[in-house]
């Protein structure tokens, strides 16, 4: 191991230490502000560092690169898990989970996304995913107290076993192809212009159907509202952003080396379709905010395959915008929504009726993440919505333009009856309980970035044109 | 006056000024004194426009600004200011400052979050007429819809949140698919041009297939045909003003619907001449299907609001017609005819509201014998009545009478049929005010008569629309430059 190894792993080896002191605090003090501290200052500074390293593209020995779309990515990770953290600790306090293993489980599922961010070959690659979806399996079944947790748990263990069985063997036939498992090589050799081998192609099925999966991309999307519902808001949020910024990032480390990647067309055609129809639609229909938003998620990776489809004419940069956007989005309202729990709202809509004047802060969060959601502009959604329909246009994919923005404006609908709701007559009596620093901290800061990069997405966008092709 | 970015304010200041009342939560009367006090100072600002129409530099616009804004996707910042604009921001600083005088005493709960929204919105508005690139003309074309959104949802009465929600969604479907259409020509100029860019323009003079162009230019139309509004698009209109607050009805009607018909002039005939030439059959049907279908369903209303919304729908299809025929006189007067349904339904507006605080009832049918009661109310109600069915001498005459003799050249069957359209509403006004004022009284109701506020309101209102009425040539003359730039291409 060399010193430049040390220095691309180091934010992974961070994250690890921090982990396990997290977990050894546990056996001095039970109070979990300590390790949730410690998680907050280990994310934030393997952030700092990767923000300060040039970027490298391979380390020699360990085959992990620190290239440009890694480091954002990993990045954007560590961020969404240091907002997840400061908001858990006080929604964690109210709701009974107590414990240090939720801090340094947070960090472990981290450290999967790093490891898969910065994954040279399709065997890291996988593990990272695997660690990343290990800590989620234990995060969203967490709050022990609540008789649904098992259930909801289980809801996301199974499908996601079954999607990780389908990558595994989508990798091995991959590999059983190309002989080879360095991600540039592989996909090359498998997505070749002309005709394809079959089981090459199978592989790249099966791979997809296992991407799908935690994207919850329709028809794979069964177990999302289930888990929204069930989960805790900080998990919901960090699920949301981080492992679906994942998986789509897993998709754009691999997918840009390919040759010619018309083979996949079709299935993400059908599957970008099937996922707006069904999240948008389904939605309409949802009387509880944390199901509505799921679908909304579907419907939301359904607009991400639509990026994915156009690919090189500025779909992947779009896929890539939209998932950093969408991260930043699910921390806004999922935050605010941890928020409003915490102070005692319920789940229905009804719950949250009025609350625009008795929690005007966490209300206005909301709103604008719904309005976000919706493309509406001047937010980073809008701006999102807007590459991934100039990409699709481009690369001629004008059919799914038009029924992704008519979808579009269908979904304005349940967004807008959540906002309704959220300013309608109060009834019930204010309370005085307000938001904590640190969930203030987390939710201005989201709010800004849901603004700052609806209006000023130019830096933004330009890096990824450099990074993507 | 190039360098000291003038627009930029125009556009901003009340932007800021809303996120100044968003601290001023719960000090009701600082709050709105606050807000008037920008929104007299925006139409300070407006009016000092005025003394710099002189520099006629780039393409007509005497005020012009130029910025790099999102560089990587050839959009910029470029607003601008000819005769057109000039007199729609104008108009908006007005209307603004009347939204807001007429909800003075009528908004008594969250009053700062109201007159935030008023201000918000007036940002929104001034950035569609003052947009010269497309993508931030759709920006502020989104933005003002939010503002209008939870006026509706909030301060209306009745089936508010119903009429809301077809508000946004109605409006939204038709920009969703421009938003598309946009794309499309952004991407179809940079093919053809290698440059990719959202400045008009720029984008102006791209060549399309009559197809492809048929195509952008019918979402383009669809979305401002929403905003118009045209039959049979129109159905969100009367619900929305009917369950508006009086501030939303009065903006609405005095500077939304405005929109529509100036997204049209600058942008949809502009972009696509050929397109729009070979559609215009359609427009000019749809129009003259609007002034008469709007005016013969005004007849039935019994709601007073109603009524008003939809004679707004009528006077809009003389806009209408008057863009649809795009000749120089028929444009200038669907411009003037545009500043003067602003006037003359905003003072409507205010008016029925004044009655809605008073008596707490719409309903034509409860009122009566107001001449008696309250008679420099009932003064001004038959004034604004008479401008709004188009009296010589007020306002309305003279854009009706513009719209017609401009079109009758092109569409002599048209301009025969719109003519109905000038007899049906007065015939409907004259009934609203018989029944309102000159009948006998059906039932007490509690009356005063105008505050020194109200007075102001209807007094400035009243010597606009007289002083359009009998003197209009000001008006024209500063429309007269950009009309012949638009209207140079076509014959």
């Amino acid at each position: 191991m060399t010193t430049a190894d040390l220095w691309i792993a180091l934010p992974l080896i961070l994250l690890a230490v921090g982990a396990l002191l997290t977990l050894l605090i546990g056996a001095v003090t039970r109070d979990d502000t300590a390790a949730t501290a410690i998680g907050v200052a280990v994310t934030l500074g393997a952030a700092c560092w990767l923000l300060q390293t040039p970027p490298l593209p391979v380390a020699p020995s360990l085959g992990l690169s620190a290239a440009g779309l890694p480091r954002l990515f990993s990045c954007f990770f560590l961020l969404l898990a240091a907002g997840v953290l400061c908001l858990s600790s006080g929604y964690n306090r109210a709701r009974g989970i107590g414990g240090e293993e939720y801090p340094a489980t947070v960090l472990f599922a981290t450290f999967g996304m790093l490891a898969l961010a910065s994954a040279t070959t399709l065997l890291t690659l996988f593990l990272g995913l695997e660690a990343m979806s290990f800590g989620f399996y234990i995060l969203v079944a967490v709050d022990l107290k609540r008789a649904t947790s098992g259930e909801t748990g289980l809801k996301y263990l199974l499908p996601g076993a079954l999607s990780t069985a389908f990558l595994a063997f989508g990798i091995a036939l991959i590999y059983c192809v190309s002989g080879t498992l360095a991600i540039h090589e592989a996909v090359q050799l498998t997505l070749t212009s002309g005709r394809p081998d079959p089981i090459a192609l199978a592989g790249w099925g099966c791979l997809l159907a296992g991407i799908a999966f935690k994207l919850s991309l329709a028809p794979a999307h069964l177990w999302t509202p289930d888990v929204y519902q069930g989960a805790p808001a900080p998990v919901v949020a960090f699920l949301s952003g981080g492992s679906k910024g994942a998986a789509i990032l897993l998709l754009l480390l691999l997918l840009p080396h390919a040759v010619d990647a018309s083979h996949l067309r079709i299935p993400l055609w059908g599957v970008a379709l099937l996922s707006m129809l069904v999240g948008n639609l389904a939605a309409l229909l949802q009387n509880r905010v944390r199901r509505l938003l799921a679908y909304s998620s579907i419907a939301q990776m359904g607009y991400v395959a639509v990026a994915l489809v156009s690919g090189k004419g500025g779909g992947y940069q779009a896929a890539a915008f939209y998932a950093l956007a969408y991260g930043v989005i699910s921390l806004a309202a999922f935050g605010a929504i941890a928020v409003l729990e915490r102070q005692g709202c319920g789940e229905t809509l009804d719950d949250y009726r009025g609350l625009g004047q008795s929690k005007p802060f966490a209300s206005g969060v909301l709103t604008l993440a719904l309005f976000s959601l919706a493309g509406i502009p001047p937010t980073v959604g809008f701006t999102g919505k807007f590459l991934i329909f100039t990409s699709a246009i481009r690369s001629g994919e004008i059919a799914l333009a038009v029924i992704g923005v008519l979808l579009a404006a269908i979904s304005v609908y349940y967004y807008l009856k959540v906002v309704i709701t959220l300013y309608s007559k109060h009834t019930g009596t204010a309370d005085a309980s307000h938001p904590t620093y640190p969930e203030y901290s987390v939710l201005i800061l989201a709010s800004t970035a849901m603004v700052l990069l609806g209006l000023w997405p130019d830096a933004l966008i330009s890096l990824l044109s450099h990074l993507l092709p | 006056m190039n360098q000291f970015p003038f627009l930029t304010l125009l556009l901003f200041l009340p932007l800021a000024g809303a996120f100044l009342l968003l601290t001023m939560t719960g000090r009701e009367k600082l709050a709105r004194s606050t807000a008037l006090t920008i929104a007299v100072a925006e139409t300070v600002l407006a009016c000092s426009a005025w003394f710099c129409q002189g520099n006629s530099s780039a393409r007509g616009y005497f005020l012009f600004e130029d910025r790099p804004w999102i560089e990587t996707l050839g959009i910029r910042y470029t607003v601008g200011m000819d005769g057109i604009t000039l007199l729609l921001v104008t108009l908006t600083a007005l209307v603004t400052v009347i939204a807001m005088l007429v909800s003075w005493r009528s908004i008594t709960e969250r009053v700062a979050l109201h007159f935030l929204l008023i201000l918000a919105m007036e940002s929104g508005i001034m950035g569609v007429f003052l947009s010269l690139d497309l993508f931030l003309f759709y920006l502020f074309w989104e933005l003002m819809l939010i503002p209008m959104f939870f006026l509706i949802s909030i301060w209306g009465h009745d089936r508010n949140i119903y009429s809301a929600v077809k508000f946004f969604l109605y409006t939204l479907v038709g920009s969703l698919l421009m938003l598309l259409a946009i794309i499309g020509v952004y991407l179809i100029h940079g093919e053809q041009s290698g440059i990719y860019s959202f400045g008009l323009a720029a984008l102006t003079g791209t060549r399309f297939s009559p197809a492809t162009g048929l195509l952008l230019y019918g979402a383009f139309l669809l979305a401002f045909a929403v905003k118009f509004p045209l039959v049979p698009l129109h159905t969100w209109l009367p619900d929305a003003h009917t369950d508006a607050p009086t501030a939303g009805s009065v903006i609405l009607a005095g500077l939304l619907l405005k929109t529509g018909a100036y997204g049209l002039i600058r942008f949809g005939y502009p972009l696509f001449p050929e397109a729009a030439r070979t559609l215009s059959p359609l427009l000019i049907g749809l129009a003259v299907a609007g002034i008469i279908y709007a005016s013969w369903i005004a007849f039935a209303q019994k709601d007073m609001k109603r009524l008003v919304a939809y004679s707004s729908i009528g006077h809009m299809g003389f806009v209408a017609l008057g863009i649809a025929v795009w000749t120089p006189v028929a444009l200038s007067g669907a411009l003037l005819q545009m500043v003067n349904h602003g006037l003359t339904t905003t003072a409507l507006f205010a008016l029925v509201g004044m009655l809605d605080e008073r008596a707490h009832t719409r309903q034509i049918e409860d009122y009566g014998g107001l001449w008696g009661k309250i008679p420099l109310f009932s003064a001004f109600f038959v004034l604004f009545a008479m401008a709004s069915a188009g009296l010589p001498g007020l306002n309305n005459f003279v854009g009706e009478f513009l719209i017609l003799t401009g079109s009758f050249k092109s569409a002599h069957l048209a301009t025969a049929l719109a003519f109905i359209g000038v007899i049906l509403p007065l015939v409907y006004t004259v009934r609203l005010v018989q029944e309102v004022i000159f009948q006998e009284e059906r039932r007490p109701l509690p009356m005063a008569d105008i505050s020194s506020r109200e007075l102001f309101i209807l007094a400035f209102l009243a010597l606009a629309d007289l002083y359009i009425g009998l003197h209009p040539a000001p008006l024209l003359e500063i429309l007269k430059a950009p009309v012949a730039l638009l209207t140079g291409g076509v014959p």
